[in-house]
């Protein structure tokens, strides 16, 4: 196992790889914390993790172009859709995980840039049910 | 990535402005009325899997100081925004370079004035120029 700087992740949206016009990802999993604190707690709080969720977060260089990721978003918001990961690499490893989640699409920005910058747009959607792991 | 391909592209551009002498590659020695395009830096990884990459040129705009009145109008339609002998205009005529890249822009035009180029003094301009691909 090694450090790594990010550059060759993979990202796919229902199957579509969008790793070339995507420059972040970040996938968060948590797990709510529930509080058990009584008292035998001996004046500290005490929790224990309750309902899991996650929360994908992208940033997308802005393509209105045939395939392009602008496009690809277009016909999907309110849809669940499906979405990979694969941290570190463009292939699933031991050192390069991937990561499957269905999240729910309820926003999209076509539309963002002031004059002279890349267009780009960012999107933050939910998960939906369990986040799968793979190593192969 | 064609750099050189893309560099040719550029010259195509700016070979709508008449008059003006375009070098791809920094010559040894310049003709005026010429641009001379030069590759300052690449950046690479702008997205995953190098799917952006981002080349920043300086195009030098180099024009005979024999009249000095002549070369200052001269320079002032190559650094105007709009015009037929606008730089900025020709270069962004097409800016996906006969679909070599994503997207180009001129970005500003600076060091307005006088060089001097083997003990020739000229009227020059530097053009900041990016390219997306």
């Amino acid at each position: 196992m090694a450090k790594y700087v990010v550059t060759s992740q993979k990202v796919t949206v229902n199957g579509t790889d969008v790793s070339d016009a995507c420059a972040r990802a970040e996938l968060v999993l948590n797990a709510a914390e529930v509080e058990t604190t009584d008292f035998g707690s001996a004046g500290w709080t005490e929790v224990v993790g309750g309902l899991k969720s996650g929360q994908l977060t992208l940033d997308f260089h802005s393509d209105f172009g045939a395939g392009g990721v602008s496009n690809l978003f277009q016909d999907l918001v309110g849809t669940i859709g499906t979405f990979v990961v694969i941290a570190g690499g463009t292939a699933a490893s031991a050192t390069s995980p991937e990561y499957t989640a269905t999240a729910l699409i309820n926003s999209f920005t076509p539309v963002a840039g002031a004059v002279g910058d890349l267009a780009t747009f960012s999107v933050t959607f939910p998960t939906t049910g369990a986040v799968a792991y793979a190593t192969a | 990535m064609d750099i050189q391909a893309i560099r040719q592209q550029i010259a195509v551009n700016l070979a709508t402005i008449s008059g003006l002498r375009t070098a791809e590659n920094v010559p040894d020695m310049v003709n005026p009325p010429v641009a001379v395009l030069s590759l300052e830096q690449i950046g690479f990884d702008g997205a995953f899997n190098q799917g952006l990459t981002t080349l920043q040129f300086t195009l030098f705009v180099v024009v005979s100081r024999a009249d000095e009145r002549t070369a200052q109008r001269k320079l002032n339609q190559y650094v105007a925004a709009t015009g037929d002998y606008s730089i900025k205009s020709a270069v962004e005529s097409d800016r996906r370079l006969n679909n070599l890249v994503a997207d180009l822009r001129v970005r500003s035009v600076t060091n307005i004035g006088s060089l001097q180029l083997d003990d020739q003094e000229y009227m020059a301009a530097e053009f900041d120029v990016v390219v997306y691909v």
